[in-house]
């Protein structure tokens, strides 16, 4: 057996689909790692990562917002500088390669934040393959510029309806559709989630993040304390601990949306101890749950962080102790936006902000001879609409209606 | 000639007591076996009219204790075997022996769980075996003849076969593949339950000599939601007569 795949991690993870999935996904499972033995396959992967996702990213060391904090380096990955603004493009490019190699010609995507849409749109765009994305009305509604540049790559928008629709919904649509359609069409899923392989194989397409950020700890000899990611189903947390799961050191600290309070519906912290372990979208995992084993209702600020459970393979780092997790709330992801704006000149997306939110507050208690390193896993310009509203209210509202009325 | 079909509802839809009516209604209307789906919030292998009848059910106040208690009721109007529908979730959340123990004392015959398959069963089918329950395993047209042999290798006398691959609702034509696929099937020797997409009395007699019974569902979710004069007894009995 492979090494990248486990199908379970510690008893989480699985395979717990329908009868009609099943061959779809023994046949991804047994693709894929044929693929990541084929030399021309990681070529072609590692010649696109180059010259159209923008990789490697830089590693940066933030000395302004280190000399504010008076702890720790602060270092921030600039993963949000790759093509279409996020680490999602990383996995997009690797699924569709895998895609095409196994003759599917079109492909389908939820997404939440709609980073992974655009991602999903711009690759398949690149590679000349049909492309459809599911997203929840209320994702379409908060981050409506992502609609638009998925559109003009080509991809068709389907808005699952309903009310406060968001990624579970999504994914719960894109399932339905490649129940009917795997013959010719892969599920591109976005996150470390889902059926197995896909936890081990998002994990793996991700995993460039910490390789990258492993070898610039070595070239530049840096004592790092933890590496720090947000964590909405977990795909750029997993990618950036991924070199270093099986050691001890640095610490790796996991930040869930703390949202804007405890209560069930306020937030979507699954590691905090409200997660109930459950099976859903073929999975065993934590969820977030009430007593009857309904999936509740959830909340963030950020899109990209309010999905009710968690990949399988954090959920059992956590309650193993190697991955630690903490959260931030609204308030603190938005601060970090504005911290990180004004002290960097950087623009983190709202997911990312929740983890240098978190990343402020631990650099601050570590001593000055040590390092953190933060995933910046997305930049902000999406959240245009979401800043301005809570940045600036008035003069937004005025340029809004101005827009409104020249449309008009 | 008299069909034998095996009809579906969703507890709890379009209320509790209306649910009920339903219920009679399928019962007196000649069903020969009664499929009760326990909503669940992420119905991802069912089509809208299903889904909004979970939602629906859900908001009303359905939660798994009323349900059994509902399949009480329901055990008290006829002896047809009974089988619960339901997600993974549902049942592994309330633990597969407590919960298969309930069904037991409500006088239900087996369960219907698609996302637990033979080999992520979460031990459902040997608890099942062990509790003289059926478990159901479900199987579509693309099952390949060694998945299908080792499915169907336990000692449990049904099978459910969906007649296309897809989710629940839209119009299955039955065709030479579908028939195919049950004859197949039936060389297993196990008791074959057919749906998907059935909703005509056609296609029932059309699948009846390759099947123990036909399975249909969303049209009566769909006959509940498209109900005008309030007599749902009436409306389901006369579409289960329909079918038969």
């Amino acid at each position: 057996m492979d090494e990248r795949y486990h199908d379970f991690f510690g008893d989480f993870g699985g395979r717990y689909v329908a009868e009609v999935l099943r061959p779809a996904l023994d046949e991804l499972q047994s693709e894929w790692m044929k693929a990541m033995k084929c030399r021309e396959f990681m070529t072609e992967l590692k010649t696109l990562s180059n010259q159209f996702t923008g990789r490697p990213t830089p590693l940066m060391f933030a000395e302004n917002a280190t000399r504010v904090l008076g702890g720790a380096k602060v270092y921030i990955k600039l993963e949000g500088l790759s093509n279409t603004g996020a680490h999602k493009i990383n996995n997009a490019l690797g699924q569709a390669l895998l895609a095409r190699r196994m003759g599917k010609r079109r492909i389908i995507a939820e997404t939440g934040a709609g980073q992974h849409g655009v991602a999903a749109a711009s690759v398949c765009a690149m590679l000349g393959l049909e492309c459809t994305v599911y997203m929840g009305e209320a994702d379409i509604r908060r981050q409506r510029p992502n609609v638009f540049w998925m559109e003009l790559y080509g991809a068709t928008v389907i808005p699952v309806a309903g009310k406060g629709a968001t990624l579970k919904e999504a994914v719960n649509e894109a399932l339905r559709d490649w129940a009917g359609s795997f013959e010719d069409t892969h599920y591109l899923l976005g996150s470390a989630l889902g059926p197995s392989p896909y936890p081990d194989m998002v994990r793996e397409f991700q995993s460039v993040i910490g390789r990258e950020v492993q070898r610039e700890i070595e070239r530049r000899n840096l004592d790092v304390e933890a590496l720090v990611a947000c964590v909405g189903g977990g795909s750029n947390a997993i990618g950036f601990f991924s070199p270093f799961l099986e050691s001890e050191s640095p610490r790796l600290i996991g930040v869930e949306a703390g949202g804007r309070g405890t209560g069930a519906g306020e937030h979507a912290s699954r590691m905090g101890g409200e997660g109930r372990r459950g099976i859903v979208h073929g999975y065993k995992s934590l969820f977030l749950l009430d007593e009857d084993g309904q999936v509740r209702p959830t909340h963030s600020i950020s899109a990209g962080l309010d999905y009710p459970g968690i990949g399988p393979q954090l959920a059992w780092l956590g309650i193993r102790g190697r991955v630690e997790f903490t959260k931030a709330t609204d308030d603190e992801a938005l601060d970090a936006v504005r911290f990180f704006a004004k002290n960097e000149g950087l623009l983190f997306a709202l997911e990312p902000a929740h983890a240098g939110a978190a990343a402020m507050q631990i650099a601050r208690a570590v001593s000055p001879k040590k390092c953190v390193i933060v995933n910046m896993s997305g930049r902000g310009e999406k959240d245009l609409f979401i800043l301005a509203r809570a940045f600036d209210g008035g003069k937004w509202k005025e340029f809004l209606h101005s827009e409104a009325q020249d449309v008009q | 000639m008299s069909n034998r079909i095996m009809t579906h509802m969703v507890a709890w839809f379009p209320n509790r007591e209306a649910s009920l009516d339903v219920a009679r209604g399928l019962i007196d209307g000649g069903s020969s076996f009664l499929e009760i789906q326990f909503p669940f919030s992420d119905p991802t292998a069912d089509g809208r009219y299903i889904q909004e009848a979970c939602k629906t059910a859900l908001d009303k106040g359905f939660t798994v204790s009323r349900g059994f208690d509902l399949i009480r009721e329901i055990r008290a109007l006829s002896g047809l075997p009974l089988f619960i529908m339901c997600y993974a979730n549902t049942v592994f959340v309330h633990g597969i022996q407590p919960f298969l123990r309930r069904c037991k004392t409500a006088g239900v015959g087996g369960v219907i769980v698609p996302d637990l398959p033979v080999d992520y069963d979460e031990g459902l089918f040997s608890l099942c075996e062990q509790n003289g329950m059926q478990a159901v395993p479900v199987i579509s047209p693309q099952t390949a003849e060694r998945r299908l042999s080792l499915i169907l290798s336990n000692k449990m006398e049904y099978v459910y076969a969906t007649l296309r691959k897809g989710i629940t609702g839209s119009y299955t034509a039955v065709q030479e593949a579908q028939l195919l696929f049950l004859r197949r099937v039936g060389s297993y020797g196990k008791k074959i339950l057919a749906g998907f997409g059935i909703s005509e009395r056609g296609q029932v007699e059309a699948i009846a000599p390759y099947v123990h019974a036909a399975v249909v569902g969303t049209c009566f979710v769909k006959a509940v939601l498209e109900d005008g004069n309030d007599d749902l007894y009436t409306t389901i009995r006369r579409k289960t007569a329909s079918l038969i």
